[in-house]
């Protein structure tokens, strides 16, 4: 039970660190990404072939790129840059454009193209089987078994995720934040008051994208084996009903989204089994996560932790002190 | 590259716009006189929001220049254009719904720090600094036009008047040098529209903004602008002062409806 849990805490971590990412492209930016979790698995990839030891084409690991045994720091660093190197070709094509309905389109096609493509081209990430046998970080020299293992991976996760955390509230609580939500309410407004709309999307997009390869790295490193069945349609949607549901543009929200949704909903639903019919279990958290997404957006779009409001207390504003003492506030 | 001209604020040259087949400009050139409100008149689809949005960048033009304040801006994009000084409004007021009234103020200003990713990150402490500075200059133009009481107010929850307010206020954090001012009066009832003239005339008293007003009621353009520019069919008919386009054959013609 232990062991379940410990699973379950650090699957949190993970699309914790998902939700956020997701959380800036769309929740702050208002970027409909219909593909995220394509940007999670190029960081994936990326990662656990920069972890791994050079293939042996064609032998037991399979064949696939790079193999540069880069410890563990490093090999999510690449992923994530991976991924928010897609991320800017993605921009490039969709976010010139400056109606979000495009890239849209954009999202979903460039997902389908990088999942035949990787699926494929077998020397790559090794095509349809995927890559196995991805290092988990410093148990090289832990040497610990897969239960003992959960909490140093725990830790890691939960480091990973603060400082993630921290990346998103800095650009949440910033002008660099307020600019993005003013570009997701109305970009011609931002434009006019002399913002770069094209450049403050391009930089949410792909730091969007660097979050989700980010996960993506820790997730290969955590499961050692990634491949094609492993993101779908069904994964990027996962997300999004996270974030509706813990309540867009709220990054504390995400935490909650995250729990509720991939947690709650799937990871701990996984045990209940059908055994007459093995794949309709999957096939009705499916739908419901689809049920869930449309009754989050017609009853609550705000999610269950609305965005918060900023408000600025006139205590910091200089010269006003006077104003306040006097209960001259109320009217200008 | 300054070109000393007489002191015009804005000097439009011969601009040209088409969409598909149709001219909606077509040899466009007027001036706006530096400290003055100059209006512009015409008809519906006499090409003024295009001349607006060629202005301010929101399109791209087919031919002709624009100088502003002795810049060549012909063909920049909108928000370097803004980031110049030259800032416009919309026909609609256009608040961020989702933002505080307080919040839509700080953002129009364009010299604050952290309004990158890596200035978010690693300028904390200067952005909160700046940020103090600028929330000084907001309460003062917030009392100036009333809405010093729903600071903290969703933009979106504010009536139709004082988003029309707002709209204005914002405009002036960004420090304009010359205001576009897309019939700021459209829809508006008289008490409200008598308040937005006395704010115009007095930002140009005071602060020493330029305006360029498009706006369909005559008797305002008559009491505001010295300096009036009469389009019809996307090409200038006439300018002047008010009194002797009323006089103007073709203005009447045109527009006057006489």
């Amino acid at each position: 039970m232990l062991h379940y849990l410990l699973t379950l805490a650090i699957f949190f971590a993970f699309f914790a660190v998902e939700a956020w990412g997701l959380n800036l492209q769309f929740g702050l930016t208002g970027i409909l990404d219909f593909t995220y979790i394509t940007f999670v698995a190029i960081g994936a990839y990326f990662a656990g072939v920069a972890a791994m030891t050079p293939s042996t084409n064609g032998g037991m690991g399979g064949s696939y790129i790079f193999g540069w045994q880069l410890p563990f720091p490093l090999s999510p660093v690449i992923g994530g840059i991976a991924a928010a190197m897609l991320g800017v070709v993605v921009g490039i094509i969709g976010l010139r454009r400056l109606r979000s309905d495009y890239l849209a389109i954009v999202t979903v096609s460039v997902g389908q193209i990088v999942w035949m493509v990787i699926g494929n081209a077998t020397p790559l990430f090794n095509g349809w089987d995927g890559i196995v046998g991805v290092p988990q970080p410093y148990n090289s020299v832990m040497n610990l078994s897969t239960n003992n293992y959960e909490w140093p991976f725990l830790g890691i996760s939960v480091i990973v995720a603060a400082i993630i955390f921290w990346l998103v509230r800095s650009l949440t609580e910033s002008p660099y934040g307020r600019i993005l939500r003013a570009i997701r309410e109305d970009e011609n407004v931002a434009a006019a008051l002399g913002k770069n709309v094209f450049r403050y999307r391009m930089s949410a997009f792909v730091i969007g994208a660097f979050i989700a390869g980010i996960s993506g790295a820790l997730q290969i490193e955590y499961i050692g084996a990634w491949n094609p069945s492993g993101w779908t349609t069904l994964e990027t949607f996962i997300v999004w009903a996270a974030m509706l549901v813990g309540g867009r543009g709220n990054n504390r929200g995400m935490l909650l989204g995250a729990f509720l949704v991939p947690v709650l909903f799937t990871e701990a639903t996984r045990w209940i089994t059908i055994p007459a019919h093995p794949l309709l279990m999957e096939a009705i958290r499916g739908m419901a996560i689809g049920l869930l997404m449309v009754l989050a957006v017609r009853f609550r779009p705000q999610g269950v932790i609305p965005e918060r409001k900023r408000v600025f207390p006139l205590t910091t504003i200089p010269g006003l002190k006077e104003d306040v003492a006097n209960g001259h506030t109320a009217q200008g | 590259m300054a070109i000393p001209l007489r002191d015009n604020m804005l000097v439009v040259k011969d601009l040209r716009k088409s969409f598909g087949g149709v001219k909606a400009v077509d040899g466009v050139s007027f001036d706006v006189p530096r400290g003055t409100i100059t209006g512009l008149i015409g008809p519906n689809g006499a090409g003024k929001s295009t001349v607006v949005n060629s202005l301010s960048g929101f399109h791209g033009v087919d031919g002709g220049s624009v100088m502003f304040d002795g810049t060549d801006i012909t063909n920049w994009p909108s928000h370097k254009v803004a980031q110049r000084g030259l800032i416009r409004t919309f026909q609609l007021a256009r608040e961020l719904r989702s933002l505080t009234v307080f919040e839509n103020m700080l953002l129009a200003s364009n010299d604050q720090p952290g309004q990158t990713s890596w200035q978010a990150l690693f300028l904390r402490k200067k952005i909160r600094d700046s940020e103090r500075d600028l929330l000084g200059k907001a309460v003062d133009l917030l009392k100036r036009f009333n809405l010093f009481h729903v600071r903290d107010e969703y933009a979106g929850n504010l009536s139709g008047g004082q988003k029309k307010l707002l709209d204005l206020a914002r405009a002036l954090m960004a420090d304009p040098r010359l205001m576009l001012l897309d019939e700021p009066m459209a829809g508006v009832n008289p008490t409200l529209a008598g308040q937005l003239q006395e704010h115009i005339r007095d930002l140009k008293d005071e602060k020493g903004i330029t305006f360029l007003l498009i706006e369909h009621n005559l008797r305002i353009v008559e009491s505001l602008c010295n300096h009036v520019v009469v389009m019809a069919e996307g090409t200038i008919l006439a300018e002047g002062n008010m009194s002797a386009l009323r006089e103007n054959e073709n203005v009447v013609r045109a527009y006057l409806g006489g």
